[in-house]
Order: C-alpha cells, then structure tokens, then sequence
C-alpha cells in the first residue's frame, strides 16, 4: 500500500483544498489574459483533538463559517485512511469586524470575537499577481461556542485556541492565476474533492445515489501493478435547515475490498467489501444491473447505506495492456453542476 | 558459509563499479589498465577462463554451451603481473606472468584504433586449482597460457556488448520475474525470427558470500540461456501465460489476472544450474512483469 499512500502534508493539503474549493475559480477574467482577484478576509480558529478528530473552525470568507473535524486512521494491516466532516453555514455577524455569529441547527453555535495580539504576518500575493501584501493577524476568539457532532461522536464547548483573521488585497493576476471567492451556495464548501485518481486504474466501481436529499457516493480503483487491495473513497453531501454538510472518507482497503470479473467477461460482476468504518458488502451485476447488499458506513455518527435501486453504478474492468490509460472514468464525466442528479463532486 | 543473495543490479554496479572507475581514471591521464588472462580447460568440457584487472578482483569463468558462471573474489597482490587470490573452499590461484614473444596489437570489435590494447603472450606459472561446487568442474594446473592487456586509452573490455544475435531484440512478447538474487526472463518471437527456434530463456543469480575473520568474500554469478519451441510460450490471452522452458528448466510458470486484478505468478518452474539444487523461479516473491511490444507493459508490485 506504501505506493498509494498519502503523505500527512498531502493530506493537510487535501482537507484544506476541501475547504478552499469552493472558494476558488471565481475571479473576474476580461479578454483572457489577466483577471482580477476580490478583496477576502479569512480566518481560521484551531480548536485541538476530540475523540482522535482534529477539530477547527474556518470562515473561508466573510460570509461563511465551516466546522471541521478530521482524523487520520492508521489501520491494522498500517492502511492509511482519513475521515473527515465538514457543516457549512452563512456567518451573521462580520467577519471583517472580527465578529462570527452563526447556528448549526440543532448541533451547535457560535459567537465569537476576535481578540487580536501581537503578531501579525504580511505575504507577498500569490505567484502571477500583483497588487498589495496579505495581511494575516494572529490571535484569539472569545465568546461562546458549542458544537456536538451527530451521535455524539465530538463535543466542543471551547473557543480557546490559536486563530488569525487574515485580509488578501484585490489583486490583479495573470489569467488562471487568481483565486476568487465564491458566492455561490453552502454545498460548494463542503463538497468532497476526490483523493484518489484513477489514473492507470484498471478496476474502477463507483456507485452514487441520491436519497431524502443526501448525495451519497462511493468509488473503488485499483491501480495497475499495485499489490492486492484498493483505494476507497465515500464522498457524502446534503443541506439541511441552512446548513450544508459534507461527510468524506479515504480509505486503503486491504486484499479483498475489490473483486471483479475479468476484462471481457459478461455479465460483469464485481463485489465491494471495504473495511471499517464501512460495513457489509455490495454487489454488482451487470446482468440485471444490480446494486445490492448490505455495504454500509457509519461516518459521524450516522449510517449510511451504500447499496440499492436508488444508486447509479458505474464498473470499469480495463485490461492492463490495451486499455493504455485505464478506466479514465473520473476524467471522462461531465463537470459536477452539469449533473444535478447525481452528487456534486469536483473533477480534475 | 552463509549466503546473502542480493539482487543482480546492485550486483552488477558492485563488480563493474571498479571498471568504471578505471577508466574513468585512465581518461585523466592517470596509469594505463592491465589486464591478466589466463585460458584453461576444464574437465567435462567445461572453459575456464581467469582474469585480473585494475579493480583488484579476479574474475574466475566457468562456461560451456548456454552456461556460464563467474566466481569474483579479491586478488590479495593486485599486481599486473601476479594474481593470488582464495576462491573459499572451491581452489586457490596463485601464479605469477612470464612473457612470451612479441607484443601485438590485436583489433578488437567495438574499439576505435586510439583504444585498441597492446597484448603480451605468455604463461603463467604456479598454482591454479578450482573445483566447482558438487564437483561438476574441475580443473588443475602449474602453467597455463596467459596474457597482459594493456589499455593506454580507456578500455574496451567492458565496451563490447555481450555476443548474442541482434535478432534476439525483437521479441514480440516478452515476460519477466525479479526474485532476491534471481532474475528470468522469457521471450517470444515471430516464427522463423531465430534459427535456434521462437522462444529464448535467460536467467540469472548473484549469490554474495561475505567476508568473514577467516575467509575472503566470494560473488557468484551464474546465467543459462537456452532456446526452445515457441509452444513452451502459451500467451494466446494477453493477460495470461504460461510457461514450460524445456531442461534444465523444470515444470510450468503461470501469470494470470485475479479477480483483485493483480498479476500472480506462479507454479512449479525451476531451474538447475550445474552442482546446485534446482532453484525456484516462480511464487509470491517473484515481482513479475509482462510485455506485448504491440501494446505495452504490465508490472506487478510486491507488497
């Protein structure tokens, strides 16, 4: 597993891009060549390990504040895996002025102000634009905050912990060199990005469905020449009294998590056995196009079932040597707003 | 003694690092390369052939037909004209260069006029005493013919490819395995490609015998190539294939797909090398790899 496994900084990277995700691509671009990036205050607030999750606060723009918690799992065969939950909703008070004023429904909320100290960092823009220094202030946030995770599975009731409040300038940038604020809706903060690839994938499951408003979607790839096993990613999306919430886990399954036919055979079949938190086992049948089973996750204190009519799946069996590039299924679909049907998930 | 087999790469960069060095050397003007050779023959048909250079090591040659076996150890005089080296409990060599006749300048394929060697006949005389393992070589002398090649240039002992027919380059299919020490490959060919039939097997080891208060360590290399019928090469389905090498190879190797999609190779394929029990060339800790020239490659990874 060691040639699929994640760096702990990449990791950092991944759930960070997860946040900022929706945050980027939004600049302003007249006539191609240079576009301009909005002025943005950011802050962050860290507050520490619960339960083995790692727990943050994040206003990724004025308007929005997103709680976080992750957690990195090393398995008993040393699988590497991350989980990681994300509640997304509009900030009330202004973050400019230092204030965060927000509800979770029932799950929590907070009031907060920025106490600065004494610290503060200046950052040259980003490479390719120009146009004033990032302004970064360090300090602390007082005020109440309550937070509990679904099934209890964390509970905050502290605001203590390192913070900033940072300001970036607008900046003018050379074109595909911004990064813009998006003003689009709370899903887009919270949706997974992938952490997997399916680059020279040559077994490739993937099954999404859509029920009571959640988007639910898992994928399995084995990559060519890697040892027995195979990436797992659940992906989880769903908006609910105004707030969005985004569920994600990666996981390295052992031998066995993946079972296909072989490349050319038919009726397909394919079986998906992931390990925990996932639970159960699905099976696909392209003879009647099934999706059935007992595959599960309990993730957040909740569980989800993977399997069913309601799911929409997708098996690629690429044979290693003709089908050159593999699967390429990620690449191939539609960009994630083009599917309303289907859950959002952003696509390289 | 107690065996460390290491991989043939790293072996490779081990016993040729010297060379290298060498005539890095030599290009800087620093002393011209020597070499000692010595030409033997060896009971049961066997050739035998003996050589020290300027890396220190002597290199002892055992071949016949598709078989070859080096045995390297240290030459405890590296002197251009004496060689004494223990080849740890298979013989000693200990012998000393007398000159005879003129030096000449022989051609040498693959060696520009500027690099062509000078070369002093002679013999050696002293001891030369080798047994290979289970007896299945011997060979026993106080004198043998010999000569010093002399490189003023830069070598071209190492320059020359090995002997083998350029057909053999264009395999149409090709598989191989990597072990701990052991390396296998296999190889098809359009029919009628080669004359010595469409399906070629390779292998080789390196076995390291290290150092100890006592004895001196010893490298062993050994290699077998052997033609066969392209039948012994079944990989109508491109991600499966079997193999039957005919002797000294023994028994089938088999690459298949799982229904994990990872390649296994496995069976009871073995080969025997003169004086050793056969040595297993498929199985879990083999890392294998398949080639179609038409399409490409597959490599399977160990855990």
């Amino acid at each position: 597993m060691g040639g699929r496994r994640l760096s702990l900084v990449a990791v950092g990277f991944a759930v960070m891009a997860v946040l900022l995700g929706g945050a980027v691509g939004q600049a302003s671009s007249r006539g191609g060549k240079t576009e301009v990036q909005p002025a943005r205050t950011y802050g962050f607030l860290d507050l520490g390990k619960e339960k083995g999750y790692r727990l943050a606060l994040y206003m990724p723009d004025k308007r929005v504040v997103v709680f976080y918690a992750y957690r990195l799992d090393q398995g008993e065969s040393e699988n590497f895996g991350i989980r990681y939950s994300l509640y997304a909703v509009r900030n009330r008070g202004d973050l400019e002025q230092g204030v965060v004023r927000a509800r979770f429904g029932s799950l929590g909320r907070v009031d907060l102000r920025f106490r600065p100290g004494g610290r503060v960092n200046r950052d040259d823009p980003q490479s390719g634009c120009e146009g004033g220094m990032e302004t970064a202030r360090f300090g602390s946030f007082v005020g109440r905050l309550r937070f509990r995770g679904s099934g209890n599975y964390f509970h905050v009731s502290s605001s203590k912990g390192k913070a900033f409040v940072a300001h970036s300038p607008r900046l003018r940038c050379e074109a595909g060199q911004a990064e813009g604020v998006t003003g689009g809706s709370l899903r887009g903060y919270v949706t997974p990005s992938p952490l997997i690839s399916d680059n020279d994938s040559i077994a490739l499951l993937d099954a999404s469905g859509h029920r009571h408003g959640r988007q639910v979607r898992i994928s399995a790839v084995h990559e060519e020449g890697s040892p027995p096993g195979a990436e797992i990613q659940l992906g989880i999306a769903e908006s609910r009294h105004g707030m969005a919430i985004g569920h994600g886990i990666y996981f390295e399954g052992a031998r066995g998590t993946l079972l296909t036919s072989l490349p050319g055979a038919h009726p397909a079949t394919a079986t998906l056995s992931p390990p925990a938190p996932f639970f159960g086992k699905g099976v696909y049948s392209e003879e009647n196009q099934s999706w059935s089973g007992s595959l599960g996750v309990k993730v957040a204190g909740l569980k989800v079932p993977l399997t069913g009519p309601g799911f929409h799946v997708h098996l690629c069996v690429a044979n290693a040597l003709k089908d050159r590039n593999g699967c390429e299924y990620f690449k191939g679909e539609p960009a994630a707003d083009e599917r309303a049907a289907r859950p959002g998930w952003d696509l390289r | 003694m107690r065996a460390l087999r290491v991989a043939a790469a790293v072996l490779v960069l081990v016993v040729f690092a010297g060379v290298g060095g060498g005539a890095a050397a030599e290009a800087k003007g620093r002393a011209p390369e020597r070499w000692l050779d010595m030409e033997l023959q060896g009971s049961d048909g066997y050739s035998v052939h003996i050589s020290s250079g300027p890396s220190g090591h002597l290199n002892l040659e055992v071949s016949k037909g598709w078989f070859a076996a080096t045995y390297v150890t240290r030459d405890q005089l590296a002197a251009p004209d004496r060689v004494k080296a223990q080849l740890r409990g298979l013989g000693t060599v200990s012998v000393r260069f007398h000159p005879r006749g003129p030096v000449r300048q022989p051609t040498a394929p693959y060696c520009s006029k500027k690099q062509r060697p000078t070369l002093q006949p002679g013999l050696v005389r002293g001891t030369i005493k080798f047994t290979g393992e289970r007896d299945y070589v011997r060979v026993e002398a106080d004198e043998a013919k010999a000569s010093i090649e002399e490189s003023k240039r830069g070598s071209c002992r190492y320059a020359s490819p090995p002997e083998f027919d350029p057909r053999e380059r264009d395999w149409v299919s090709k598989f191989t395995a990597s072990g701990d020490g052991v390396f296998f490959l296999a190889r098809r060919y359009q029919p009628g490609a080669l004359p010595t039939g469409d399906a070629l097997y390779f292998t080789e080891t390196g076995e390291l015998f290290k150092e100890t208060a006592a004895l001196p360590w010893l490298l062993i290399w050994r290699e077998i190539k052997v033609p066969a019928p392209a039948s012994t090469f079944q990989d109508a389905h491109p991600e499966h294939l079997t193999i039957t090498p005919p002797p000294p190879f023994s028994g089938t190797g088999s690459f298949a797909r799982t229904p994990e999609s990872v390649f296994t190779w496995e069976g009871d394929l073995a080969l025997q090398f003169p004086g050793l029990d056969p040595i297993a060339l498929a199985g879990s800790t083999f890392e294998p790899g398949y080639c179609l020239r038409e399409w490409g490659c597959i490599d399977q990874h160990l855990d």
